[in-house]
């Protein structure tokens, strides 16, 4: 009897301390952060958070950047989101339309407080569906030490398309290595490789009222340029992505790259590099470069919207977020005090800066995979010589319109 | 209740258990495909009913040459693999110093992680790092870097390298098995009557182990034809689509593209095209049973 007593005393004490702690447990706000380790400033902020709202848990999960996208997506379309997530802004329109994120209130001044054309990346139908986090503009890497040997001036890098290509053969020619590093693999930054040519010879993919230009006289000379560029670029370039690319840069096997400002941090301190802006093409009526942001997105059906706007809107304030930013080697979102020594601490800054203001936006399309997708067969094809550029052109700019 | 009556009660809930897994793991999941392709289902909440459209909508594309490529690729390394396999296995019987050593020698491709296997011979398809690439320019075969990847032709070829080493052990230890259990004295028979080494092989090893390199064969062919780590690994199915098989394309569409309907109208077809094979492959199986009855 005495045995069956403390069984059942103790059953109970079991029972009260698991309801207690259900009771007591707080509400999670899950979090998916992109990349191999949560950003160093987020763990403070979000334990301040935490501090300010009693009974929310932040539970941040950290996913590698090849899988970071699908798993998100995955997760909200099987009905089981994740409150707040780190997403690339394009994803940002697919998501809004299929009703699975929810709108991020953003007052004129929040707006105006970041550089133009960077909240129209996370706008669609007159509201924002993001909160932007990162921003990269693209501008030229080149290995002085390699035009030297080539017998070109060190400290003169191409500014046309033409003196691009005339000293990526001038390097392949006379040192027998890769003048060029063009990215070709079945990766997006191939198709962002063909966005920095089209920008930078006034072309667009697709303009303000959703008809597809891909097809133009401008974009063909990108396409045909790229063409050109493989011969003295490195062996294969379907084989290599952009990551691959700064491993060939810093290992001075490629001598020029294109690349946002991470690349600096990347490049190995042997390799004596310069940065400028990128070139431009033959059509170009100014400089141009490729804006790309990622966005923080708000999931719905999670019953934890309205704080994962509000801790969203923390990490990513003005201050926090140049924190980020500069311990990332991001573009700055806003130009905020801080912003204006950047250039004058590490002059490197400056064809990242300036860019902001003539970049164009990474293309909004509703099935933005889809879009991606022909992009890259489309430059895979004329770089492996199985089309031409026009044709390779044509057939692309028919099949995108299905994706807008 | 007779005896027999109540044996086959017996006999049916001993069965229940699995039945009801596979009905749940298997049949289930089949059903569902089928019926979700013939909608239009997305990341969109609202699914609808679109009829033949996603099928349509792929033979109108370049399904049929992906339906070919996958034909040719398990070809070659199914082909590939059982050769090397049948090489293998008879070298691994032969009574030659250290076989324990060569048997153990066969596994490492098998044991160790996919995955891992094939992001190492990625780094070996490397033109500017990877082992191939310079070991060939060392030599004098390549004048220039080779990235193998970055054609069609080289790229097709790699993934069905990389597919032959890891598959190959397992071919190898089935046939060495099937070979094993060769009786001994035909061999002596053969020898005393002065046959010599292929031809022991050709009258004698070849026709007796026929059943276990049919039977592999066909086991080979079913995860071969679905094999999709390899080339997803090694070139997503680039570049421009040279090495994409009917999985990948599948995987493409219904979780790279999120375009679930049509890519359940894929994984269908592959599964009608794996049915078929599994057909052949239990029949082949039952005839070799009645041959052994016999």
């Amino acid at each position: 009897m005495r045995y069956y007593g403390t069984l059942l005393a103790g059953a109970a004490v079991v029972l009260s301390t698991m309801a207690g702690s259900a009771f007591a447990e707080d509400k999670a706000v899950s979090m998916i952060q992109c990349g191999d380790a949560i950003a160093e400033t987020y763990p403070d902020l979000i334990k301040a958070w935490e501090a300010k709202n009693p009974g929310f848990k932040v539970n941040v999960e950290i996913v590698g950047w090849a899988q970071c996208q699908d798993k998100i997506t995955t997760l909200a379309a099987a009905g089981t989101p994740v409150a707040l997530a780190y997403v690339g802004s394009r994803t940002l329109k697919q998501f809004a339309d299929s009703d699975l994120i929810v709108p991020i209130p953003m007052t004129d001044a929040e707006k105006a407080a970041y550089y133009p054309h960077i909240v129209d990346t996370v706008t669609f139908k007159g509201e924002a569906w993001g909160i932007p986090v990162a921003f990269s503009t693209k501008a030229l890497f080149w290995n002085k030490a390699l035009f030297e040997k080539a017998g070109l001036d060190p400290a003169k890098p191409p500014t046309t398309w033409d003196e691009l290509y005339n000293d990526a053969k001038t390097v392949k020619d006379k040192t027998g290595i890769a003048g060029y590093g063009l990215p070709a693999k079945t990766m997006d930054n191939t198709m962002h490789q063909f966005l920095h040519f089209v920008y930078t010879n006034d072309g667009t993919v697709i303009d303000a009222d959703g008809k597809i230009t891909l097809d133009s006289p401008q974009n063909l000379q990108a396409l045909e340029f790229i063409k050109k560029l493989v011969p003295v670029s490195e062996d294969g370039p379907s084989a290599y992505d952009q990551d691959d690319m700064i491993k060939l840069f810093s290992d001075g096997k490629v001598a020029m790259i294109e690349g946002g400002p991470w690349v600096r941090n990347q490049v190995s301190k042997d390799i004596q590099w310069g940065v400028a802006p990128l070139p431009v093409g033959p059509q170009a009526k100014g400089a141009g470069t490729l804006l790309i942001t990622d966005s923080m997105a708000v999931f719905k059906g999670t019953g934890v919207e309205d704080q994962a706007v509000d801790l969203a809107k923390l990490l990513t304030n003005p201050e926090n977020q140049f924190v980020y930013e500069k311990t990332h080697g991001l573009t700055p979102l806003r130009p905020v005090a801080g912003v204006e020594t950047l250039v004058s601490e590490d002059p490197s800054w400056k064809p990242f800066l300036d860019g902001i203001a003539f970049g164009g936006p990474e293309p909004l399309f509703l099935d933005y995979k889809g879009f991606q997708n022909a992009l890259i067969d489309m430059v895979q094809s004329v770089v492996t010589g199985n089309a031409e550029p026009a044709a390779a052109l044509t057939k692309a700019a028919g099949s995108i319109d299905q994706y807008k | 209740m007779t005896r027999s009556r109540s044996a086959t009660l017996f006999a049916l809930a001993l069965l229940l258990p699995a039945t009801i897994y596979i009905l749940v793991i298997v049949a289930y999941p089949l059903v569902d495909t089928f019926s979700l392709s013939f909608t239009d289902a997305s990341l969109r909440k609202t699914v609808n009913w679109v009829g033949w459209a996603n099928y349509q909508k792929i033979f109108g594309g370049d399904f049929g040459t992906i339906i070919v490529r996958t034909f040719v690729w398990t070809f070659f390394s199914v082909s590939i693999k059982m050769i090397i396999g049948t090489c293998g296995a008879v070298l691994l019987n032969a009574l030659v110093p250290g076989r324990a050593l060569f048997r153990m020698l066969t596994l490492p491709p098998w044991i160790i992680p996919m995955a891992i296997g094939i992001f190492m011979w990625g780094w070996m398809y490397n033109g500017q790092f990877g082992m191939i690439s310079g070991v060939l320019q060392n030599i004098g075969v390549l004048d220039r870097p080779l990235a193998w990847l970055a054609y069609g032709n080289t790229a097709f070829a790699a993934t069905v390298l990389t597919d032959v080493w890891i598959g190959v052990p397992l071919v190898t230890l089935y046939l060495l098995a099937a070979i094993q259990s060769i009786p001994k004295d035909l061999y002596e028979a053969a020898w005393t009557d002065g046959a010599e080494r292929f031809y022991r092989f050709r009258r004698i090893t070849l026709p007796l182990i026929v059943p276990a390199l049919l039977t592999m064969s066909m086991i080979s062919l079913i995860s071969t034809f679905n094999s999709f780590d390899i080339i997803w690994i090694l070139t997503q199915g680039g570049p421009n689509g040279q090495t994409t098989t009917m999985i990948i394309d599948t995987y493409r569409t219904a979780i790279g593209s999120y375009k679930y309907g049509e890519g359940a109208a894929r994984a269908v077809m592959i599964c009608i095209f794996v049915s078929i094979f599994c057909f052949f492959y239990f029949r082949v199986v039952n005839k070799l049973s009645a041959g052994e009855a016999k």
